[in-house]
């Protein structure tokens, strides 16, 4: 439905891309894991490779809880799309937009 | 002036005095036109035929109304200084039990200021004189109340941590964006929609679940002063649920038109009011010390029972079905306050208060009144694994930002319906752009108008713009204006060191 | 379910001196009110219908009481108020008015 307004009304997204420069936002969300209370925000580069992506950004989010083990294999999601993240690949090229989530478990 | 002095009349009775001060002093306007006097009562799709056909039930004529409220600061004031002459803080049941006042400072008084404002602009701008009155008081009731919390709180602000910068915090801090964008939600609506969110959704609905378990709670700790300003505020907002009644049965029978806008109102509202109201749900389950009321009784009898049961009866002669996602409520409750309370319990390190593993005692308490839902799914795998972390010399916190919701903008914690297991994830697409969303109930919200939740200034977005002081968290900390010692843990906080030094016992070891 | 005669009313008091006598005459009033104690709070219930009378809390507080001494008593209610005069204020559910 259309607003109800005294006037014209539009607005622009306060959270749009562009607001980022060349860089996006992404949640992560570990999707079996109860300790974290949600899934995490996090600005990255758009081109960031996945390795990089996980070393610099998720394995020290993830290591909150002391039981992370960021050898093991766990299963990956990209909004609840089965999801196979490649190392080399930036995240854009892996298909994951801005403020798009990612899931691990297992 | 005459030279006999004759015998005052007989007093008028209350509807008669009524009558003449608030009706008899309206006036038709004759320079301009009723539409131009009162340009914002008809963009809403709203149709009035008759404003006299208002009812106020209370009676009050401005007289009777100060000479009340002046009562009633005068008893609360008289408490206020007893309580700080004789060092009544020292008596409350824990330090930690003003983390749940810091929390009202900070997210619920400076609502009470936005909420005066707006009733003074309806005291203004409704054609009938009825409505504008009791508007008029309500916006005097709004600016009492952000008043006497302020003045009640100034005492514990001289001895404890977490209070002293609640105005710019409401505005700045992660979690203070829940009851902020809710209330600018309201305030941005029109007249009406404004009366149905504030006059009836959150005023009839949720705030006897804030003002009534809470402040006995208040009582049952100690807090002399809360449990007096909160009593004192909600015998005005008795008035205010009578005014909420009363908007939507005159919307209701003004014109059958009405009633799918006003339907469309409570459902969004009632949603919005509830999951503010889930921080209520952890002040009232883990915040007191002592608790009295769980969140889950306290929803059965004052929603269920008093809402659900008997005042929803009333409005389906009307054609007004209960909310719209009500049923999600109802599923949460044995749930709600666990899920909360954990997010803070993760994220106390950025906030102006502090939290803890409940104790044993505690825990059997939650246990008791959650008993299916407590040990199963919220002791074993958080609490319990929070304290192994403890007893390694750790303690969990979550080193990152959350993902927040576009609407409510509470970190996306909430379960899926019927699975506890697993957190509720929606998403909307809208000009080409994604959004997060923590429920069936947020997101039919957004997509009803996208146009303004795309406008929501989300506070982990900001950080990541750059827009709160600085990268790191100390530097967003202090953009917040947060003190050592207002955040973190319970355990070796400054409040317990000193309660602990001012009743001469030892402080427990730093966790 | 739907029957206002049988829905709950109900008014939530301020548990203190002054307000036993009005407390005391909602009871004398309304043989079937149940009232539940919390601290600081007592929450007096009724199937359909509720009334608090002037002379009765007259009588039991030993002075004169105006019906909008009520507000300084009343923390939260259930119902609508169907009257509120001089004499007595009623509280019922129904739709109708």
């Amino acid at each position: 439905m259309a607003l109800k307004t005294i006037g014209t009304y539009e607005f622009p997204s306060r959270s749009r891309q562009e607001l980022y420069g060349e860089d996006m936002l992404v949640h992560v969300w570990w999707k079996d894991n109860p300790m974290f209370c949600a899934a995490a925000t996090f600005r990255a580069p758009q081109a960031m490779s996945w390795a990089d992506f996980r070393a610099a950004i998720v394995d020290p989010w993830a290591s909150s809880d002391p039981d992370y083990d960021a050898s093991h294999d766990f299963s990956w999601g990209l909004d609840g799309q089965p999801f196979t993240p490649e190392p080399g690949t930036s995240l854009a090229d892996l298909g994951i937009g801005h403020k798009h989530t990612v899931s691990f478990w297992g | 002036m005459t030279a006999t002095p004759t015998r005052p009349a007989r007093k008028l009775s209350m509807k008669a005095r009524y009558s003449a001060l608030t009706r008899d002093l309206d006036w038709e306007p004759s320079y301009v036109s009723s539409a131009e006097m009162f340009p914002y009562t008809s963009f809403e799709g709203i149709k009035i035929h008759d404003w006299s056909k208002w009812e106020d039930p209370f009676r009050l004529t401005v007289d009777a109304y100060y000479k009340y409220q002046a009562e009633k600061d005068k008893r609360l004031y008289a408490v206020l200084d007893g309580f700080a002459q004789s060092q009544g803080h020292l008596s409350l049941s824990q330090a930690s039990y003003l983390n749940a006042m810091k929390i009202f400072l900070g997210g619920v008084t400076p609502l009470e200021y936005q909420a005066h404002r707006n009733f003074a602009f309806l005291s203004r701008h409704f054609n009938g004189p009825g409505p504008r009155f009791a508007a008029l008081c309500q916006s005097q009731d709004e600016i009492r109340h952000a008043q006497t919390e302020i003045h009640t709180l100034s005492n514990y602000n001289k001895y404890y941590s977490g209070m002293h910068s609640f105005l710019k915090q409401h505005d700045r801090v992660w979690y203070m964006s829940v009851p902020k964008s809710y209330f600018d939600d309201a305030l941005s609506a029109g007249p009406f929609e404004f009366l149905i969110a504030i006059g009836f959704s959150f005023e009839y609905l949720l705030t006897n679940l804030l003002f009534v378990p809470f402040m006995s709670g208040a009582s049952f700790n100690g807090d002399l002063p809360t449990m007096t300003f909160g009593f004192s505020a909600q015998s005005d907002e008795s008035r205010h649920m009578t005014l909420g009644l009363e908007a939507i049965k005159f919307l209701l029978e003004q014109d059958e038109d009405n009633v799918p806008i006003v339907q469309e109102w409570v459902d969004k509202w009632f949603w919005r009011g509830y999951r503010v109201a889930a921080i209520v749900a952890q002040m009232l389950d883990y915040m007191l010390p002592k608790p009295v009321m769980s969140w889950k009784e306290a929803f059965e009898l004052y929603f269920e029972k008093q809402m659900l049961e008997g005042l929803f009866p009333d409005l389906e002669y009307y054609g007004i079905k209960p909310p719209r996602h009500v049923q999600q409520a109802i599923d949460e409750k044995e749930a709600l306050s666990h899920f909360v309370y954990w997010v803070f319990y993760n994220f106390s390190f950025a906030a102006n208060f502090t939290t803890s593993i409940p104790s044993t005692e505690h825990q059997a308490w939650l246990a008791e009144n959650y008993p299916d839902t407590f040990v199963e799914y919220f002791q074993k795998p958080r609490w319990d694994k929070a304290q192994r972390i403890v007893d390694n010399g750790g303690r969990f916190f979550f080193m990152g930002l959350p993902q927040l919701c576009q609407v409510c903008q509470i970190p996306m914690t909430f379960p899926e319906p019927g699975d506890l297991n697993t957190i509720c994830q929606r998403t909307s697409d809208y000009n080409g752009e994604h959004f997060n969303l923590c429920s069936d109930g947020c997101k039919w919200i957004f997509d009803r108008e996208p146009e303004k939740y795309v406008q929501a200034w989300l506070p982990v977005h900001q950080i990541y713009q750059g827009n709160c002081g600085g990268p790191t968290v100390p530097d967003v900390l202090a953009w917040y204006g947060m003190q050592e010692g207002d955040g973190g843990e319970i355990a070796g906080s400054r409040d317990e060191v000193n309660w602990a030094a001012w009743h001469g016992t030892p402080a427990a070891k730093e966790a | 379910m739907n029957d206002p005669a049988t829905r709950m009313v109900s008014v939530d008091l301020q548990e203190n001196e002054e307000n036993r006598a009005v407390i005391e005459a909602i009871e004398a009033d309304n043989p079937d009110v149940s009232v539940r104690h919390m601290p600081g709070v007592v929450k007096i219930e009724a199937p359909g219908r509720l009334v608090i009378k002037r002379e009765s809390v007259e009588e039991r507080l030993g002075r004169d009481w105006e019906t909008h001494e009520f507000q300084m008593a009343i923390i939260t209610l259930a119902g609508n108020i169907t009257e509120w005069d001089d004499d007595e204020i009623v509280l019922a559910w129904n739709a109708r008015r």
